[in-house]
C-alpha cells in the first residue's frame, strides 16, 4: 500500500516536472518549421549590412530590445525582450532569426509587411556583427533572378476584384510562378495598408484580391498598389501600379470657414464692415451729444 | 598648244583626285570628331544639368554651371521656416488614435517628446496621466497630447495671431509672435500648454539655431509652448517622436482623408475608422464642441495592472468621501 502511494507521488511529482517544463519550453520555443531554420541570406553580412541594419534596428527594434550588449531592453514588458547579443539569441540559426523576425509572437510584432526581405536580413546581419564566433553560410539564391519576374495588376470594375498576374520571362520561355505568396497593398502616407490577406497564386500565376469600395484615394480616386511576391525560386518581388480604384477625396482645409477670427486678416469682410459701421454710428453720436452740450454751453452763457 | 593645254589638265586631274582622296578622308576624320565631339558635349550637358524649384513653385532645368548658390539670412530662414510651418500640408488631416488599453506607463513618448522639443524634465507637451473617475471605476494610465482641436478655443483668444490652426488640422504657435499673455493656456480645456517661465534647458547650446516653428526649437522664455503633432516629421512622412518611441503599442497616427492610422511600435497600418468603430473609440469632452484630432480606445481588457504605487495619485481628486 504504502509502495503504491510512492509510487504516486513519484508519479505525480515527475508528471508535475514534465508538465512545468513543458510549459517553459513552449514559451520559449518559437515552433520554426523545419524547412525555414535552414534557410540562409543572400545577401553577405559585412560591416556595410551591419550599418544598414543597424539603422533599421534603431528604428523597429531598439524601443523594446535595447542596444545589443548593452541589456537595457525593457524590463516592463512580459516576457522581457532579449538582449539580442545574449548567447541564447546566437545559438539560433539565420533561419530562425529571420523566421522569428518575420512572422513574430505574443507581445513581438511581424515585421513580414513592414521590413523588405533585404531589410530583415540586414538587420541580422547587424544582430550577428558582435558576434565574433559567427560564421555565416550563404545562401546560394541568386537575387538578380527576381529581376525576370514581371507582375501585372487587373482591376475588374464590375466584381470589384483585383487580379494579380506574375510571370518571370526565363530564356526557355514564359513561366508563370506557381504557389508563390502574394500580398497586395494601398501606400498610405505614414505605411503601407494591407488589403484582404496573404495568398497563393494558382498554377497560372494568378491571385485574386477583394478590394473595398470604400477607400479613399486622392482627388480623383488613384491608389498607388503594391503587390509584393514572394517566390521560393525568385525571391521577393514588388511591383507598384497606380489605379483609380478608391474613393475621389477632395476635403476643404480645416483652416477655412471657422470661427477663429481673433486678428483682421482671418476675419470675413461682413464682420469687417459690420464693425466698422458700429464704430462709426458710436463716434457721431458721440459729436452730436457733444455739439449738443455745447450748445447747451452756449445757450446757458448767453 | 594642244600639249601645253591637255598636260595641266591632266596633272590637275590627278591632282583633283588625290586633293578628293584628301578631302574625303580628312572630312571624314574631321566629321567623325566633330559628331564624337558634340555627343560628348551633349552628354556632359546632360550630367551637369540640375532642376531647381523657383519661388513661384515652378521647376526648371537649367545648367549646373549657370547656378550660384544664394545664402540665406538667419531672418530669410526664419520667415521661410514661418511661412511652411503656417501653410502646413494640403490634402491632409492628421488624427491620433491612443489605444489605453495598451499603455504600461513606460513614459518613452514623454522622453522622446522632451528629448526633440528641448522641454525640461518639468515641462509636457505630453504626459501619462493616472486617472480614476470616480471611488468604483478602476484606475487606468492616459497619455494627454494636445489634442488639435478643430475648433479651437486657445486659436480665437490669442491677440497677436502667434497660435494658429493649419489647414492639415496641426494647432501650432509661433513663439517669435508670442507675448506671453496665456489667455491660450487659460482658455484651453485640456490644459496641453505650457508656459516657460524659467530659462529653457538648452538656451545656450541652442543660441545660433534658426528658430522652426514646427518643432518650438529654440524654446523662448516668456512665452507658450504646446505639443506640435511633430509637424517637422510629419512633413517627412515620419510618425511622431511619441509615436515611435512607444514601446507599448499605444499609438495610431495617420490621415483622416486617407481613413488609415499606423502604429508606431508595430508599424501596422489599419483602417481609422473601422478602428474606432470596433474598439468604442470616443474623444476627450466632446460636450465642449471643441472637436479634438485626438481619439481614445477605452482601457478595455488590459494585460498589465494599474500599479498599487501610482493609487494614491490617481485617487487624489476624489477626497476620502
Amino acid at each position: 500500500m504504502l509502495k503504491r502511494i510512492i509510487d504516486l507521488r513519484v508519479a505525480l511529482t515527475l508528471a508535475v516536472t514534465i508538465l512545468y517544463c513543458a510549459n517553459d519550453f513552449a514559451a520559449n520555443n518559437w515552433n520554426v518549421p523545419v524547412d525555414k531554420k535552414t534557410k540562409n541570406s543572400y545577401i553577405k553580412f559585412d560591416a556595410a549590412s551591419a550599418s544598414q541594419g543597424e539603422a533599421i534596428y534603431n528604428k523597429n527594434c531598439a524601443s523594446c530590445h535595447g542596444n545589443p550588449g548593452k541589456g537595457n531592453s525593457l524590463k516592463s514588458l512580459s516576457p522581457v525582450p532579449p538582449d539580442l547579443s545574449s548567447a541564447k539569441t546566437q545559438e539560433l540559426t539565420d533561419g530562425e532569426l529571420f523566421y522569428i523576425l518575420s512572422t513574430g509572437r505574443m507581445i513581438m510584432p511581424s515585421f513580414k509587411n513592414v521590413l523588405s526581405e533585404d531589410e530583415r536580413w540586414r538587420v541580422i546581419s547587424f544582430i550577428r556583427s558582435s558576434n565574433k564566433s559567427y560564421v555565416q553560410t550563404l545562401s546560394k539564391f541568386d537575387p538578380n533572378k527576381s529581376k525576370l519576374v514581371k507582375i501585372n495588376l487587373n482591376f475588374d470594375p464590375a466584381t470589384h476584384n483585383i487580379r494579380i498576374l506574375a510571370i518571370a520571362n526565363e530564356k526557355s520561355g514564359v513561366v508563370a510562378l506557381k504557389d508563390a505568396e502574394v500580398a497586395l497593398f494601398a501606400i498610405r502616407y505614414f505605411g503601407r495598408l494591407q488589403i484582404g490577406k496573404s495568398t497563393k497564386t494558382d498554377k497560372d500565376g494568378m491571385a485574386n484580391f477583394k478590394f473595398s469600395k470604400d477607400l479613399p484615394g486622392d482627388k480623383a480616386g488613384i491608389v498607388e498598389l503594391v503587390a509584393k511576391v514572394n517566390d521560393e525560386n525568385y525571391g521577393e518581388i514588388e511591383s507598384v501600379t497606380k489605379m483609380k480604384v478608391g474613393i475621389p477625396t477632395d476635403k476643404p482645409a480645416l483652416n477655412k470657414d471657422r470661427a477663429i477670427w481673433n486678428v483682421l486678416a482671418k476675419a470675413p469682410i461682413w464682420i469687417i464692415v459690420l464693425y466698422s459701421f458700429g464704430v462709426l454710428v458710436f463716434v457721431l453720436v458721440l459729436l452730436y451729444l457733444l455739439n449738443n452740450l455745447r450748445k447747451l454751453k452756449k445757450t446757458g452763457d448767453n | 598648244m594642244s600639249e601645253k593645254e591637255k598636260k595641266p589638265r591632266k596633272k590637275s586631274r590627278r591632282e583633283f583626285l588625290q586633293d578628293l582622296g584628301i578631302v574625303g578622308v580628312g572630312t571624314l576624320i574631321g566629321g567623325s570628331a566633330i559628331f564624337a565631339g558634340i555627343n560628348y558635349d551633349k552628354r556632359k550637358k546632360q550630367a551637369e544639368r540640375v532642376k531647381v524649384l523657383t519661388a513661384e513653385n515652378e521647376l526648371l532645368e537649367i545648367e549646373k554651371s549657370d547656378t550660384t548658390k544664394v545664402i540665406k539670412s538667419k531672418l530669410e530662414n526664419l520667415t521661410y521656416l514661418q511661412k511652411e510651418g503656417r501653410d502646413g500640408i494640403a490634402g491632409r488631416r492628421f488624427v491620433m488614435v491612443i489605444d489605453l488599453s495598451k499603455c504600461r506607463n513606460a513614459r518613452k513618448c514623454m522622453a522622446a517628446c522632451n528629448n526633440a522639443h528641448h522641454l525640461r524634465p518639468e515641462q509636457h507637451h505630453i504626459n501619462v496621466l493616472k486617472m480614476q473617475e470616480s471611488h468604483d471605476t478602476p484606475a487606468y494610465y492616459m497619455p494627454k497630447p494636445c489634442q488639435h482641436c478643430d475648433n479651437p478655443p486657445c486659436v480665437a483668444v490669442c491677440p497677436v495671431d502667434a497660435t494658429f490652426k493649419r489647414q492639415d488640422g496641426i494647432v501650432l504657435i509661433d513663439n517669435e509672435r508670442c507675448i506671453g499673455c496665456r489667455f491660450c493656456i487659460a482658455a484651453c480645456p485640456y490644459s496641453a500648454r505650457i508656459f516657460n517661465w524659467a530659462e529653457p534647458i538648452k538656451s545656450v547650446e541652442d543660441e545660433d539655431l534658426t528658430y522652426n516653428v514646427e518643432l518650438n526649437v529654440p524654446q523662448r522664455k516668456g512665452t507658450v509652448s504646446k505639443c506640435l503633432f511633430s509637424a517637422d516629421r510629419v512633413r517627412e512622412g515620419k510618425l511622431p517622436y511619441c509615436v515611435s518611441a512607444c514601446p507599448n503599442g499605444v499609438y495610431y497616427f495617420g490621415d483622416e482623408n486617407e481613413d488609415t492610422v499606423t502604429n508606431g511600435t508595430t508599424k501596422e497600418t489599419v483602417r481609422f475608422k473601422k478602428l474606432l468603430e470596433d474598439n468604442g473609440g470616443y474623444t476627450l469632452m466632446p460636450e465642449l464642441g471643441t472637436h479634438p484630432r485626438v481619439y481614445y480606445l477605452p482601457p478595455k481588457g488590459k494585460d498589465y495592472p494599474f500599479q498599487d504605487k501610482d493609487k494614491p495619485e490617481a485617487a487624489e481628486h476624489l477626497g476620502n468621501s
